[in-house]
């Protein structure tokens, strides 16, 4: 990747994460018109940081990180985004499903349901979701979100349980 | 297994189509330059006419508390822009997303809010108030001799505004302590995660 210009590198980059980046941005905001000025806002981002590109980590690593980080930043600058209102694995855990007891209604109700989930969490913990839904090992989630592999693998164990006791029945009758 | 059906579902969603051509990028990354270079511009222009606005008062009015009030105003204006132009050159490089973790990312961003929220006395308000201060006392002088009650009135052109700023300091500390607090969250859980890795 050293050495390709700019322009090269973003559109590897952009077919490559594209739709990721197109998933992220809707965990990170819930207005559709919103969602779309921050995924070109991410994808600004990324164009120009990999002016910068330098190696020092993959071009995998470097997309999720722009995408997180810019996302992380518009949201804490949205004054309507109050930080109070986040919460943690363990609390969301520990609420009970608002869509318990309802049938469960296909899968877009799923993700739409797994979406109002993930953009209740805190920045971290929204970031090692995301990593998780996309894929992505441990060590590779430490490397974008700083936190350790040790710490990962801990909250994955939680985001595990609670898809399970979320999710599991709702996936399965929509098939 | 569940999950993979769930990590099925969710990958399944998400358009792979960029949102922007590459001519749009372009054209959107000068216009975010020009609206930076035109927000510095606006700030240095305001300094550019208020400066020698008081600097020539400071040269030709009578009364000496009144030059010196004119010129601190001047010397401050001039800090204030100094420290402008150092925030400004201090800002984020285009790579910054990409060479810090989220988390130190998302804390330095908050420390970068928490000091401009704390700071904004020690550079941008605070010093125009020996200047105000100093002017205020030079109208007041003559007024006291005429009467008392038109040289006490004189001070209510500084003690409105001073309850203004105390407000604005009063805000400006809380929401510097809210952030704190999140700071110390993430350094929490910064910590944990070390903690984990060596268990």
């Amino acid at each position: 990747m050293e050495g390709k210009p700019q322009d090269e590198r973003y559109l590897e980059a952009a077919a490559a994460y594209g739709a990721a980046l197109h998933r992220l941005a809707g965990a990170y905001e819930a207005d559709p018109d919103r969602r779309r000025d921050l995924l070109q806002d991410v994808h600004l981002a990324l164009w120009r940081s990999l002016a910068s590109f330098d190696g020092r980590c993959s071009l995998r690593t470097w997309v999720y990180r722009v995408a997180h980080n810019a996302a992380t930043s518009y949201v804490i600058s949205q004054r309507r985004s109050r930080a109070s209102a986040w919460i943690g694995l363990e609390e969301v855990a520990a609420l009970a499903d608002p869509a318990e007891g309802e049938q469960a209604a296909g899968r877009r109700h799923s993700v739409d349901r797994l979406l109002k989930l993930i953009q209740q969490l805190k920045p971290l913990d929204r970031q090692v979701i995301l990593s998780y839904l996309e894929g992505l090992d441990a060590a590779a989630t430490a490397e974008i979100t700083g936190i350790s592999p040790g710490n990962v693998a801990t909250k994955i164990h939680r985001i595990k349980n609670l898809l399970t006791q979320r999710f599991h029945e709702g996936v399965r009758d929509a098939e | 297994m569940p999950n993979d059906d769930i990590r099925n579902l969710w990958q399944a969603q998400g358009s792979a189509d960029a949102p922007l051509t590459l001519e749009e990028l372009r054209k959107k990354g000068a216009k975010f330059r020009t609206t930076i270079a035109r927000r510095n511009l606006r700030e240095y222009a305001a300094v550019a006419l208020m400066v020698p606005y008081f600097s020539y008062f400071a040269w030709t009015a009578r009364l000496p508390l009144m030059r010196v009030g004119n010129g601190l105003l001047a010397a401050a204006l001039l800090y204030m822009a100094y420290q402008l132009h150092r925030r400004a050159s201090a800002s984020p490089a285009h790579g910054e997303l990409a060479w810090q973790s989220c988390l130190a990312f998302h804390r330095a961003q908050l420390e970068r809010q928490r000091d401009a929220l704390s700071g904004i006395w020690s550079w941008y308000l605070g010093p125009l108030i020996p200047g105000f201060a100093t002017i205020t006392i030079a109208i007041a002088i003559p007024l006291f001799h005429r009467s008392i009650a038109a040289g006490l009135s004189s001070f209510l052109w500084i003690v409105l505004p001073a309850i203004v700023l105390w407000q604005v300091a009063r805000i400006n500390k809380g929401a510097a302590a809210k952030i704190q607090r999140q700071i110390d969250e993430l350094e929490a859980a910064e910590s944990n995660a070390n903690s984990g890795a060596r268990e």
